[in-house]
């Protein structure tokens, strides 16, 4: 077996650079104003050129987002009806005992770590987390970036929830990355300092067998 | 020491000022000699009379009796007989006096130079207010006694603007009820250094002028009107906006919403007035004015100031309570597993 494994495709990686670059943009100009008293948001927007040309940044950073979201949903569910893409980060019964056994084998109940495919259910967890947290970014955002088009077939009050759910969804899904994402890709003892994967789309055949043993073996098999 | 004697000659200088003013009694009669004829009177050349007549009785009553005499103000007559003055109009002869007041007033005087009116007196429009003209002359009254005597003071020039005053809820509180709460035109507009709409940053600056008195809440009780007004505007789409553009100065952007541009200005009625902008029979006219095209729904998307409720907005309460709930156990839950994961590689060491 070579010494790497192709994990990414170069239009994955694009895909990954595009929407880390989105988010850092949507979290920079939305969260300042989800917390607009604060004096570190103030002082943020005041940077940016104020109030107006920071919204027009989140919508047209928003926008785009949405884009990449549909492409990405659209290519997916293509790929996948012509049989194109395997359903690997598709959550099973599996991933469930999985994360069972790894907890165990944190607390130490067990000393055999659960043993992952190529996804492993912390990646599929986020995976399908930044889906849906961009489901409901998205509509949200459309209703308060189309307010008056969204009462005309719902409710008034549909605009002031969507305004909350829109805020408190994007401050969880800045703090799911803060803390777990930049765990997982930085400071994870198996990849400290930067999980480099995502950006070269290759993964060190050692790091396979340690981290996907499933997918290592798979692939030494079909060699 | 140096700076201890600088200090000693300041206060000096600023006790010793007022004491150059004492009254002078006998002033007066020696004028009223002549003035208190109440015939005494003088042709301008423009042809208007100006009537020389002082009535020792009012001036006695006014704020100024007793404690100045003619030639505090009247500075520039030093004898008796005095010679006539060259003014050609009535109006000149009471600019000239403009700055009399300023002797004493400094700082109010000072203020009107800030004034809307100061820009027209400056550039020669003679019909721009001075001090007199609001304050009078001879007989100087506290002008805000009584209180609804502010506004009539104003209705001088601003007849339009008084009567719309006069029928909203605070004119009338004011006229009929001898309301001391409400606001009359000073309280908004200032009494010397007075602004208005033209003035720079006065738009954005307007909330904060309703807010003076609708978030106090001891007022506001009396009235059975709610305190929350201010925080749930500023919580709001329109609010936050506002006061972020008036924080970054960026006055001029997107043009939201204030306090005013829904309840009036001088027009402000109760708000279940039947002619009230944000009653709800009115209210979608009113979002349409900036909002056109909008529908019914979408006049319900504000929550009339309400915070919301499980009552009053459900969805609103429910997704509010939800993320409340969701954020911590989400995040928590994480943090939670990474410690777990580091302690593990700790113990496998």
């Amino acid at each position: 077996m070579r010494s790497y494994v192709i994990r990414f495709t170069l239009e994955q990686r694009i895909e990954h650079a595009s929407v880390m670059t989105l988010f850092l943009l949507l979290a920079l100009t939305g969260l300042p104003q989800k917390f607009y008293e604060e004096t570190w948001a103030e002082g943020i927007i005041t940077l940016l050129g104020g109030i107006d040309r920071v919204r027009w940044v989140h919508r047209a950073a928003g926008i785009a987002f949405t884009l990449f979201t549909a492409a990405h949903l659209g290519i997916i569910s293509a790929l996948v009806v012509t049989g194109r893409a395997t359903m690997s980060l598709v959550p099973t019964r599996q991933d469930f005992l999985d994360a069972m056994q790894q907890i165990r084998y944190y607390l130490g109940a067990t000393d055999v770590p659960a043993k992952f495919d190529k996804f492993d259910y912390k990646q599929k967890f986020e995976y399908w987390g930044l889906v849906l947290g961009a489901v409901i970014v998205i509509s949200t955002g459309l209703v308060l970036l189309y307010p008056i088009l969204a009462t005309r077939f719902l409710p008034g009050e549909v605009v002031p929830a969507a305004k909350l759910a829109h805020g408190n969804e994007g401050l969880m899904a800045f703090l799911v990355v803060i803390v777990w994402h930049i765990f997982n890709a930085h400071f994870n003892p198996d990849v400290f300092p930067f999980d480099t994967t995502i950006f070269t789309g290759t993964i060190s055949a050692d790091r396979l067998h340690h981290e996907h043993e499933l997918e290592y073996e798979r692939l030494k098999e079909t060699e | 020491m140096l700076h201890s004697t600088l200090l000693s000659l300041l206060v000096a200088v600023a006790i010793q000022a007022p004491v150059a003013l004492q009254p002078k009694h006998e002033d007066i009669e020696t004028c009223l000699a002549c003035h208190n004829n109440t015939s005494m009177s003088v042709t301008l050349p423009s042809g208007e009379t100006r009537g020389l007549f002082v009535d020792r009785d009012e001036f006695t009553r006014s704020i100024h009796g007793g404690k100045l005499g003619c030639t505090d103000c009247h500075t520039d007559i030093t004898g008796v007989p005095h010679a006539s003055k060259p003014f050609s109009t009535k109006r000149e002869f009471t600019i000239a006096y403009y700055e009399a007041c300023k002797r004493c007033h400094f700082a109010n005087y000072s203020k009107t130079l800030d004034s809307v009116h100061y820009p027209a007196i400056a550039r020669g429009d003679r019909m721009a207010p001075v001090c007199v003209d609001c304050h009078g002359a001879h007989y100087v009254t506290p002008p805000n006694q009584p209180r609804s005597r502010i506004s009539q003071t104003c209705a001088a020039c601003h007849q339009g603007v008084s009567a719309t005053y006069a029928k909203s809820v605070h004119g009338r509180a004011l006229q009929e009820e001898k309301n001391a709460d409400v606001p009359t035109c000073t309280d908004c507009h200032r009494a010397h250094d007075i602004g208005g709409p033209h003035a720079p940053g006065w738009r954005l600056k307007s909330p904060e002028l309703c807010a003076t008195c609708h978030t106090q809440s001891a007022m506001m009780k009396k009235y059975n009107l709610s305190t929350s007004v201010m925080q749930t505007y500023l919580a709001d789409f329109h609010g936050m906006t506002a006061s972020l553009q008036k924080k970054n100065g960026t006055e001029g952007g997107q043009v939201v919403a204030l306090c005013i541009d829904c309840h009036g200005v001088h027009d402000i009625t109760k708000t279940d007035a039947p002619n009230s902008g944000v009653i709800q029979a009115n209210i979608l006219k009113t979002c349409q004015r900036c909002h056109p095209g909008a529908t019914t729904n979408f006049s319900s998307a504000w929550l009339s100031h309400y915070e919301p409720t499980f009552k009053n907005a459900p969805l609103v309460y429910a997704v509010k309570v939800s993320y409340m709930i969701l954020i911590p156990f989400m995040i928590g839950g994480l943090v939670l597993q990474i410690l777990l994961h580091l302690w593990r590689v700790v113990v496998n060491r």
